[in-house]
């Protein structure tokens, strides 16, 4: 399968999970219409602040990798988020042939949408959201063997020379599917996968850039990428709000009654 | 939604590339490819019977070269050496070993270039590109070479002929 291909299943997959949500948000609002019940649950709005675990994890296990990442999400409606992630990323790649670093910060914003419907008292989220990264990197060449299949002759010729090329950069979109779980009060665990393009990129004069801060490791064939984190975020309560509008509305008038 | 999200991972996971593995198709870095042709006839490509070449290090030492053997050809690849400026090669005609002693008419061509390294890709790095700066056949005795010359100074690849021997 193409790349290409796989990333316009994404895509597809991304549109049917917001049609399959809408429908099931027609159903709930039947529903509600019909509910006598006064009970309503507040619903916290406010700042959510995480940390990527699985990047603290890979700076201590893995010898050729660094970085951190810290994400932030406000609570803008029922089911929308304004989302952001920004992190430091430093990874060394090598093969026989080539053995290149990179290090760079990186900074992503976007929206988060809910596609959960939570049990009441429940505040869990199932998100599908679009970022836009950007990347400020540098990237070194270690040293590098010539390719040659005929080497045999004359000897393999290495250049160790280290050579840095700075001021480089790349812009790309993403799609971020994602979970997180309210495990106790106001602390949340979750996990999520990237789907990414690149838009543009400043490449080095005959080189390319072998690994992105924040976007990842790139492919010859294709300018698509993934990525994933595991988080642990901590929820500022900024104020509350009652499920919905018609779910308040229903409250209102049972008040009426009494 | 799990569901989805069970996909999304699966697509993600099959997202493997080759691109870790410098493919054979790959042009890396290419030999210099002398082709033979006729004095006479100079658009015609003439045989060159038991043809043989060696190479010849800096201190004038006879080099094997990988994948060399006596045929009679009109077309040979030379892998250049990328550590020097120049490349020396020994090219037999009649090549034979009769009693251990080698007969055949050898002439020696001295190729001159400069080297740069360009880049390919992940996977294979860097190949050498060399842009031929001279050719010359140096004189013996007995020459079976007549005339050289460059016809394509850029070795990129071995498809195309970079330089024509005549005989």
């Amino acid at each position: 399968m193409k790349p290409m291909s796989k990333y316009t299943i994404s895509i597809l997959c991304f549109l049917l999970s917001i049609t399959i949500s809408s429908a099931q948000n027609e159903q709930v609002e039947t529903l509600g219409e019909k509910e006598t019940d006064s009970i309503s649950f507040q619903e916290k709005y406010g700042l959510r602040f995480g940390i990527d675990l699985s990047r603290l994890g890979r700076t201590a296990f893995e010898t050729d990798y660094s970085g951190f990442e810290v994400s932030a999400d406000y609570r803008l409606g029922q089911r929308f988020y304004v989302a952001g992630e920004l992190g430091f990323e430093e990874k060394a790649n090598s093969n026989n042939y080539l053995e290149t670093s990179a290090k760079g910060s990186y900074f992503k914003a976007g929206v988060d949408f809910n596609l959960y419907n939570n049990w009441l008292g429940m505040e869990n989220l199932i998100t599908s959201g679009l970022r836009v990264g950007v990347s400020s990197f540098s990237q070194s060449r270690e040293r590098f063997t010539i390719y040659d299949t005929n080497s045999q002759t004359w000897g393999e010729l290495q250049n160790s020379e280290r050579t840095e090329f700075s001021d480089l950069s790349a812009v790309w979109v993403e799609l971020i599917f994602g979970i997180k779980t309210e495990v106790f009060n106001n602390v949340f665990l979750g996990f999520n996968v990237q789907v990414k393009t690149r838009l543009t990129e400043k490449s080095p004069s005959n080189f390319e850039n072998i690994f992105i801060p924040g976007f990842g490791r790139t492919y010859d064939s294709s300018k698509v990428g993934t990525g994933f984190s595991y988080t642990l975020s901590y929820l500022l309560p900024i104020y509350k709000k009652a499920r919905s509008k018609k779910d308040a509305t229903v409250e209102e008038e049972t008040t009426i009654e009494e | 939604m799990k569901k989805i999200a069970l996909l999304v991972c699966l697509l993600l996971f099959t997202a493997c590339e080759p691109d870790d593995v410098c493919s054979e198709n790959t042009q890396t870095t290419s030999r210099l490819v002398i082709e033979f042709f006729d004095i006479e006839d100079l658009d015609s490509p003439k045989t060159v019977a038991g043809l043989f070449a060696l190479g010849i290090d800096a201190d004038g030492n006879e080099v094997n070269i990988l994948g060399e053997n006596v045929t009679s050809r009109s077309k040979i690849e030379l892998p250049l050496n990328g550590a020097q400026n120049q490349t020396q090669f020994k090219l037999y005609k009649n090549y034979d070993i009769v009693n251990d002693v080698v007969e055949g008419n050898s002439d020696i061509i001295t190729v001159a270039y400069t080297t740069s390294s360009v880049y390919v890709s992940r996977a294979c790095g860097y190949k050498n590109v060399y842009s031929i700066q001279g050719f010359s056949i140096e004189t013996d005795a007995d020459l079976w070479m007549i005339n050289g010359e460059i016809v394509i100074d850029e070795v990129t690849n071995e498809n195309e002929t970079h330089v024509k021997i005549y005989h």
